[in-house]
């Protein structure tokens, strides 16, 4: 993840809010981290070159783009509600985020390749029906046309190569499908939008199913608003 | 009368001596005296000598003892009164001597080091100032040649710490706080400040810049480090908003093997500074000629062939006439190259302005009737020697950074045709403001780095270059092994070496004097000395005003690896440059690599075979290729089924070797991850328990 919003990091290592802020402020003493407010709601907090150095990423630190606050937020409450799901970590599943994809593909160009948000690689030997299946997840906060959606969902279910392989990989008929299911979590705005480009895909709708986006993947405060009664 | 002036001689020798001696033994007693102050000063002395600091060095260092001075003084005007400050250093004197006595040096020590420290480095500065100036001006030391190897020995003390500075971690970072790009550690400066640190302010990489230096004198890693803090800088300045993304464009003239190495590690280093995507034209990477404005294509598509002078100034003009029918018919540009092609011939330009409002076009096509063809021709030829680099998709936009391989070498007027196209291809891209809500509406800092373009630019002169640049918002940066390789003629080289006002960069090179001429030169005091008698020189004689350069020719030729003169403004600053190093190549860990290997290979294939040997680090590499061995094979018809990542007889999922070898190709850096080749199973149907998991995590799907 680019960055994370101080009630999502609590979430993450299970503490309070306060003990969270203490602990991203221990990070920024020693240069790890770096933090501000943002946007509307927490301050968010991103790892610094040392940060990411120290975790072993080679990823590029930046803070994280302001026009995709709301997007980072959104992915980042969809992969804690899905790593709270118990068969999640029955499952011993695993996320790969979208800078971890975008890294993969490294100074490659993908030549306006899609990325999705993150993606989820069920283990073979675990103990679900899908065991073995990796999934496209794609949080959609906006409404865009049917046809692009319809497009991006093609790409994702046709796709066979890995994220950075030759582009002559990316798509050989005849091979298995990269993601086996994409998963789309909507905000109430995009849910028609993808419904219908579903709809279009014809018979590889079966392997796009929808959801809405949890309730904390708005606004902090739009979150906490509606979590109140 | 000659006895007594004889000894009229003796008397006066004699007071001189008594009178030089009285000087030493008073110097000798006021050393003793304030000897605190004489040992801080010796040290602050030797330390400038060794390391080759300037005076001001010490001066600075005595400032920063200013606060350990207030506290002292407060101490004192707080337990003794006020009064007792103006002579507390007159006391802590008298108590370090009688401390001494007593044989407390330790305590000694501590009492007039709040007084003797600072005080003692102003003098060394002081004493140092003067042995620089004496041996600047050829008046120190015992010999006239002494001044000489002063500066040598000076200029090997300064190398050493500059090089102690860029090997200590952390000490040169890419960019400093404000932005500037750090080159490295300060050797020398002469007519610049004197920091320990070469930062450049970011505007200058904005503005031209001239780099020269022979091949194996660190001139790419000097790049490299411009480049990267380049792109850092500029997206540190967009993500505060006060700047577009930035775009580097690197046109390697020369090709070949080397040039490709070159690209992998620009490409590993810049993504560690920032850029995200880089681009390797022609080999990874194209570009779409055809999405240039009609108007521009004619002219791009007319210059991509040669054509001479005098007689042949006439089929130029068919050929104009031609290409413009071709570009600006009805249907619209041409989209690739097969089209444009398809568009050279009468029959297809008579269909396409058969409108009777096209009566001038359809003169024009039965006057050229004869030539068509043989234009076709020649685009067709040009073409397949261009290759599909320039035939899309693909733009400037899809990428930080691109570095663009023409093969100067070995195929100089494809490499011509290709240069002509690229820089047409950027001024487009520069003039056209891309739509965005960014900083600048989109626009992006554009780096234009040309290295040996006198290879490719016959067609293009490179001043001609930098007048587009200019004009564009471009900044240009030159680079060439020499002086001549700079440009075609004399003329040329001057005019894009005056016109590099963001500095120029001088590595060793055999022949410096056209660019330390242009530093300019200082002034700097000359002095004789009378001969008493070899080996003696007095120290009297005369000082004069003389001009000398500011960059010496002699020092650039003797520059080691990774030396650098950085030429601003009439100054000079002589730079061990830091190299940048790059991230590895993505090679996973050895266990990861070999258990991915092994999940890959079936009994029986090569791959399997390979990997069952395949044991320490090396085995990650190993098995790593083997990766890709096994989907390549998996490719042919000979391949094995379950290489291929087909699911095997048994059910169990086999992993293709593609991602593996995907991974090893993506130089990401980033750990090989175990499940990432795996392929997806087809699904039809839900499974089951799939649900009740979404449900749990997101709730029923939404109606």
């Amino acid at each position: 993840m680019y960055g994370v919003q101080l009630d999502h990091l609590a979430r993450v290592l299970g503490v309070s809010q306060a003990r969270a802020r203490a602990i991203a402020a221990g990070w920024r003493d020693r240069r790890l981290a770096e933090s501000a407010r943002l946007g509307p709601g927490g301050p968010w907090i991103w790892l610094t070159r040392t940060g990411l150095a120290s975790c072993g990423l080679a990823y590029s630190a930046a803070p994280p783009a302001l026009g995709r606050l709301a997007h980072i937020r959104a992915v980042t409450a969809v992969r804690l509600a899905l790593e709270s799901a118990a068969g999640y970590a029955t499952a011993g599943a695993y996320w790969r985020g979208e800078r971890r994809l975008r890294t993969r593909a490294g100074g490659r160009v993908g030549l306006r390749e899609h990325f999705p948000d993150g993606e989820v690689h069920w283990p073979s030997g675990a103990a679900v029906a899908w065991a073995g299946e990796c999934w496209a997840i794609e949080a959609e906060l906006t409404r865009k046309t049917v046809s692009r959606t319809t497009a991006i969902m093609r790409e994702l279910l046709t796709r066979t190569g890995d994220y950075g392989c030759p582009a002559a990989e990316a798509r050989i008929p005849g091979r298995p499908a990269r993601h086996a299911r994409v998963l789309y979590l909507c905000a109430p705005a995009a849910l028609s939008t993808v419904a219908r480009a579903r709809d279009a895909l014809g018979g590889a709708a079966a392997r796009i199913e929808i959801r809405s986006l949890p309730p904390d993947a708005g606004s902090e405060r739009a979150a906490t608003e509606r979590a109140a009664p | 009368m000659i006895s007594r002036w004889v000894g009229l001689l003796a008397v006066r020798a004699a007071a001189r001596l008594a009178v030089r001696l009285i000087k030493i033994a008073a110097a000798a007693a006021l050393i003793v005296a304030a000897a605190p102050v004489s040992v801080c000063a010796a040290i602050g002395v030797w330390t400038a000598w060794l390391a080759g600091w300037p005076p001001a060095r010490l001066y600075r260092a005595a400032l920063w003892c200013a606060p350990m001075v207030a506290v002292w003084l407060a101490a004192i005007a707080i337990t003794r009164g006020w009064a007792s400050v103006i002579q507390a250093p007159y006391q802590a004197w008298r108590a370090m001597w009688r401390d001494g006595a007593a044989g407390a040096y330790l305590a000694a020590a501590a009492v007039i080091a709040p007084a003797a420290i600072p005080a003692g480095l102003a003098a060394g500065g002081l004493a140092w100032s003067y042995r620089i100036r004496s041996m600047q001006a050829g008046s120190g030391g015992l010999s006239p040649a002494a001044a000489v190897a002063f500066d040598l020995r000076q200029w090997r003390h300064q190398a050493r710490i500059a090089r102690a500075r860029i090997a200590a971690p952390g000490s040169v970072p890419l960019n400093s706080r404000n932005g500037d790009l750090i080159a490295g550690a300060v050797i020398r400066a002469v007519g610049h400040p004197a920091r320990q640190i070469a930062a450049i302010p970011y505007q200058r990489m904005r503005s031209h810049q001239v780099v020269i230096g022979t091949s194996g004198t660190g001139k790419t890693t000097l790049l490299l480090r411009l480049w990267a803090g380049f792109v850092a800088s500029a997206l540190h300045r967009h993500y505060a908003g006060t700047g577009g993304l930035p775009l580097l464009v690197v046109l390697d003239c020369k090709g070949g093997g080397d040039a490709r190495r070159i690209a992998d590690r620009a490409r590993r280093v810049l993504r560690a500074a920032g850029a995200a995507a880089t681009a390797i034209w022609p080999d990874e990477a194209s570009l779409s000629l055809w999405t240039l404005p009609p108007g521009q294509l004619t002219t791009t598509l007319v210059d991509l062939i040669e054509h001479g002078t005098g007689g042949a100034a006439y089929y130029a003009d068919i050929m104009e006439a031609v290409v413009g029918l071709a570009v600006d018919a009805p249907p619209g540009p041409p989209q690739d190259t097969a089209d444009f092609l398809v568009r050279l011939d009468p029959g297809w330009l008579s269909m396409a302005y058969a409108a009777s409002e096209h009566d001038d076009a359809h003169a024009l096509i039965r006057a050229a009737g004869r030539q068509i063809g043989d234009i076709a021709l020649r685009f067709r030829t040009l073409f397949r020697r261009l290759g599909s680099g320039l035939d899309g998709p693909g733009g400037f936009g899809d990428a930080d950074v691109w570095y663009c391989i023409l093969e100067g070498t070995g195929q100089a007027s494809v490499a011509e045709s290709q240069a002509r196209a690229l820089v047409d291809l950027l001024a487009s891209y520069a003039t056209a403001a891309p739509s965005g809500a960014g900083p600048g509406g989109g626009r992006r800092e554009i780096l234009l780095a040309v290295d040996e373009f006198s290879a490719v630019s016959r067609r293009l002169p490179i001043w001609q270059l930098y007048e587009r640049a200019r004009s564009l918002g471009l900044a240009v940066q030159v680079s060439a092994q020499s002086w001549p390789g700079l440009a075609a003629d004399e003329d040329e080289r001057y005019r894009i070496a005056a016109a590099a006002d963001g500095g120029i960069w001088l590595l060793r090179t055999p022949h410096p004097e056209p660019v330390a001429a242009l530093a300019g030169s200082r002034k700097v005091m000359d002095t004789t000395r009378r001969l008493l008698g070899a080996p003696l020189w007095s120290h009297q004689g005369s000082s004069r005003m003389r001009l000398a350069p500011v960059v010496d020719p002699a020092l650039i030729r003797a520059l080691d690896v990774g030396q650098a003169a950085y030429i601003y403004r009439g100054g000079a600053t002589y730079v061990q440059v830091k190299r940048l190093v790059a991230a590895p190549a993505a090679v996973g860990t050895p266990t990861a690599a070999v258990a991915m290997a092994r999940e890959a290979a079936v009994p029986g294939t090569a791959a399997a075979a390979d990997v069952t040997s395949a044991t320490g680090p090396a085995a990650g590499v190993g098995a790593m290729a083997d990766g890709r061995a096994a989907g390549n094979g998996a490719a042919a018809p000979s391949g094995a089924p379950a290489a291929s990542g087909a699911p095997a007889a048994s059910g169990a999922p086999a992993a293709s070797g593609t991602a593996a070898a995907s991974s090893a190709a993506a130089g990401s850096g980033a750990a090989v991850e175990l499940g990432a080749s795996r392929p997806a199973l087809p699904a039809a149907r839900t499974p089951p328990g799939l649900a009740a998991l979404l449900d749990e995590a997101f709730g029923k799907e939404p109606s």
